[in-house]
């Protein structure tokens, strides 16, 4: 578990064509080390769940490759560096499984043959569940949870599984406010404890606040780096063409604090707000005080 | 040579097996179009077994088969509807639930009263020996069926595609619904004389997949799919002079020979086409 | 003696009620995969395509078995590339891929002569086992059962989520095939009892019973192995008095054993979901729990 050398993920010229011809991602590469926090940016049918698809070995990249820690797909799967967290959509919630024996399963790539657990399993498994808060619903079956307690028992299987990277596949659609903090503040602990994380969303909004690195994707890696220096207003209208809704505020409280050059992004999710020099919103300003120091004194500069 | 050819054509019974079949085909490849868009394939396999104790009850009480088929046919479709509605099973398990057990009572009644219906001829069908009062039956289904979708097949098209925005456009979506389901019940009855209950599945979903992998229009899918059907249906049956009866067999065999071909030769969505065109695409760029 | 009991003094009738019992315990087994996987009709269009398998087998001399196996499995396996390479839909792939191999498998049967019964073949012959059959059957079954319970988390994760069978490092090409096999093996244990056509309705059935039953995967695989076994004993039986088909006696049990659990099972039975609906519109709402995350 405690491996010094920091986890990395490596998308290296990555071209993926379906069958009847159609490309879905050309020339894709991006490098990743943990411990971070990654948004995977794009509309739907940009290629993000292709990416993940690549990244889980589910598709055969026809040029390029995907190393994870340094290792082919293949072999990362079998050392269990890799946990996925899916969308709830892709869930079938009247499976007859409990919460418990879905976080168990979580378990499977360290279990013998005939997957019988041991005093081990049973413990990660039993901490992964308090972890998350759950603990008390372990024998319900899934389908009778809420929409946030489906979401943290799949964030438990991927904590269980004690993969050094978890790709979260739009995390914090149908999950309440609460929750949604909730799971932010869970993964900040566990960028912490040097786990990688990729998370895929359109949710432009809370990108800023919980990701340190984005990944724009639009048949291609368009942009790859830390937020502030990729998650700008011309990457984004490169990434979205005409996709997203756009307003300038011309006449707004804005203004105050960033003169009359204000434009808002959304894409029906929390609204991303940018300035001249970036974007405004962070709800927790912790870490960023030097940018928005740095705004203000070029502010005064003018 | 050309008179060992001309052999079957000088059968009364094989030429009315023929043009029955050609009829039957025609009309089926016709709504192999709605049922292969709609997602329908099973449910016609599984409307085609469930006629079956339908069938049998007909011959044993001296009815018109195609009154008693007909009538468990929808009997099986509305209890599909049902039981998928009310519970969480998924569609798929409902049918294999429900047609199977339709077809095992079929096979009870037939067992408890062997003499009055042969099982074969209801599993393999028997065109060759198809007596006249069912060529009756048989013609009556096809023109009906004709008229209908011929009246209204742009209602049908929409509803495959878009029930919603049928609904919006205030067409009876419900009875939209039953229309499909009862043609094809009535379809399988008229297709369940020529190839069995069996094989009635190909005769509603090969053609118009075949068709479908030619081409993009509509209108072009359904003239593909019936000329097929017809075609298949004619020479299945004059072959099947040389195969012991096998009528059923002849035909589905020619069918998927076709669907086979269309699958790697098709020029925009065959095999061939796609290999060339992902070739195309992983090439470096220059 | 006692007439119920007249059907045990039967040597081909004890031996019929011994192989419908394996045969029921393993296609229930593997129904229960199927139902939550949804290949409930992957078992009609693998059993209809062994029909070639069987006549070509016949015809160049090997174990019939083997070829029926060779030919299901085929039928599996084209059904899966031609989806993965048109734009067809799977039901529809399904329907042609089964009816081609059935409708060739008939060709066949006509143009090669040959001492096979295609009603056996089609309808079983459960009453007339010949010798060896019952070894073979209970070998057969007794081999696909103690694979698919070995293996039974790892079939279940796969049906569940291929995608965390993945992230675990489970080998999902491997279990796909496997399942695809021991369905193949299931249906062709299965012919002499049932044929090819009620097969069906021993690899759906069991399952959709037990899975309006239970919420629970393990209680699901007993509950559907007891349904299954008791409708091939009192299907064996009744079969006996009413002198008809006893595949099509086992099968309808089973669908009266699905009525009445459709019926009255205890929470996802439609009378239960009357009641339901009838107190939840009264007044009440289910309460929320509010998230809350610890650190670790």
């Amino acid at each position: 578990m405690n491996d010094p050398a920091p986890i990395t993920l490596e998308v290296d010229d990555v071209t993926v064509s379906y069958p009847n011809g159609n490309v879905a991602l050309q020339a894709a590469s991006f490098r990743l080390a943990g411990g971070a926090i990654c948004a995977l940016v794009g509309v739907n049918g940009s290629g993000k769940s292709t990416l993940f698809k690549a990244i889980m070995g589910f598709v055969r990249p026809a040029r390029g490759a995907v190393r994870i820690g340094g290792r082919p797909v293949a072999e990362a799967l079998k050392r269990n560096l890799v946990a996925y967290v899916p969308q709830a959509e892709e869930v079938d919630w009247s499976f007859p499984v409990s919460v418990w024996d879905v976080v168990m399963m979580g378990r499977y790539g360290y279990m013998n043959f005939l997957r019988i657990p041991r005093a081990a399993d049973r413990r990660i498994v039993e901490e992964s569940l308090a972890r998350v808060g759950m603990l008390e619903f372990r024998e319900r079956q899934i389908g009778e949870l809420s929409g946030g307690q489906k979401k943290r028992v799949f964030l438990a299987r991927a904590l269980a599984q004690r993969s050094r990277v978890i790709l979260l596949d739009e995390p914090f659609t149908g999950v309440d406010v609460k929750t949604e903090a909730a799971i932010i503040e869970l993964l900040r602990a566990l960028r912490a404890e040097g786990h990688l994380m990729l998370v895929s969303t359109h949710n432009l909004g809370s990108v800023p606040e919980f990701c340190d690195q984005v990944v724009l994707v639009n048949r291609t890696v368009l942009a790859a780096g830390a937020t502030d220096t990729v998650f700008t207003e011309s990457n984004l209208a490169r990434a979205f063409g005409g996709v997203l809704r756009h307003f300038r505020f011309d006449e707004s409280t804005v203004q105050k604090h960033d003169g009359r050059a204000v434009t808002l992004l959304t894409d029906d999710e929390r609204p991303l707000v940018f300035g001249k020099d970036g974007h405004l919103e962070y709800r927790e300003r912790a870490g960023r005080e030097r940018v928005i120091e740095q705004r203000a004194e070029r502010e005064d500069d003018h | 040579m050309t008179e060992l050819l001309l052999t079957p054509l000088q059968y009364e019974y094989m030429l009315k097996a023929i043009a029955v079949s050609g009829l039957i085909g025609g009309v089926c490849a016709f709504l192999s179009c709605f049922i292969t868009l709609k997602g329908w394939s099973l449910m016609g396999d599984a409307l085609s077994h469930s006629v079956v104790p339908g069938v049998a009850l007909a011959y044993a009480c001296g009815w018109p088969f195609a009154a008693g088929a007909f009538g468990t046919g929808l009997l099986a479709a509305v209890g599909m509807g049902f039981v998928k509605t009310k519970t969480r099973l998924r569609e798929d398990a409902v049918i294999g639930v429900v047609f199977t057990a339709f077809f095992a009572l079929g096979l009870l009644l037939i067992s408890l009263n062997p003499s009055s219906v042969d099982l074969r001829t209801i599993v393999f069908g028997n065109i060759l020996g198809i007596s006249d009062p069912d060529i009756v039956q048989v013609a009556v289904i096809s023109g009906v069926t004709l008229a209908v979708l011929g009246l209204k097949w742009r209602d049908l098209l929409l509803f495959c595609f878009d029930p919603n925005q049928a609904r919006a456009l205030g067409l009876n979506v419900t009875l939209l619904h039953f229309t499909l389901l009862t043609l094809l019940s009535a379809t399988a009855v008229a297709a369940l004389q020529t190839v069995g209950a069996c094989l009635v599945v190909a005769m509603l979903v090969t053609p118009g997949a075949t068709a479908y992998l030619l081409t993009d229009r509509f209108g072009r899918m359904i003239g593909l799919a019936t000329a097929m059907g017809v075609g298949t249906s004619l020479v299945g049956a004059y072959a099947s002079y040389y195969f012991d009866g096998s009528t059923g067999g002849c035909i589905v065999t020619l069918q998927s020979l076709l669907f086979v071909l269309a699958l790697v030769f098709a020029p925009k969505h065959g095999i061939r086409a796609a290999r060339h065109r992902r070739r195309a695409a992983s090439a470096p760029q220059p | 003696m006692s007439p119920l009991l007249e059907p045990f003094r039967y040597g081909f009738m004890v031996d019929a009620m011994i192989v419908g019992t394996a045969v029921g315990a393993v296609c229930a087994v593997l129904s229960c995969y199927l139902v939550l996987k949804g290949w409930s009709l992957m078992g009609d269009a693998v059993s209809h395509a062994v029909l070639p398998g069987i006549v070509i087998a016949y015809a160049v001399g090997l174990p019939l078995a083997l070829g029926a196996f060779l030919s299901g499995l085929f039928c599996a396996v084209a059904t899966g590339y031609i989806k993965a390479n048109s734009r067809v839909k799977e039901d529809t792939v399904m329907g042609v891929v089964f009816t081609g191999l059935f409708a060739f498998g008939l060709v066949l049967f006509t143009k090669i002569k040959s001492d096979l019964h295609l009603d056996h073949i089609l309808f079983g012959n459960i009453l007339g086992l010949e010798p060896g059959d019952l070894r073979d059957t209970l070998m057969v079954a007794g081999v696909t059962l103690t694979l698919v319970l070995a293996l039974r988390r790892d079939l279940l994760l796969y049906c569940f989520d291929p995608e965390q069978a993945r992230a675990a490092g489970l080998n999902t090409a491997f279990l796909y095939y496997l399942l695809l096999s021991l369905l193949a093996v299931t249906i062709v244990v299965s012919l002499k009892a049932v044929g090819i056509i009620l097969v069906i309705a021993m690899l759906v059935t069991p399952g959709c019973i037990a899975y309006l039953l239970t919420d629970r995967f393990g209680r699901m695989l007993w509950i559907a192995t007891g349904a299954a076994v008791l409708s091939s004993l009192g299907g064996v039986y009744a079969s006996f008095f009413l002198n008809a088909s006893t595949g099509a006696c086992i099968v309808l049990l089973q669908a009266g054993i699905f009525l009445v659990t459709l019926g009255f099972a205890p929470k996802h039975g439609l009378w239960a979901r009357m009641r339901r609906a009838g107190r939840l519109s009264g007044g009440q709402r289910p309460g929320k729990e509010k998230p809350q995350f610890r650190r670790a």
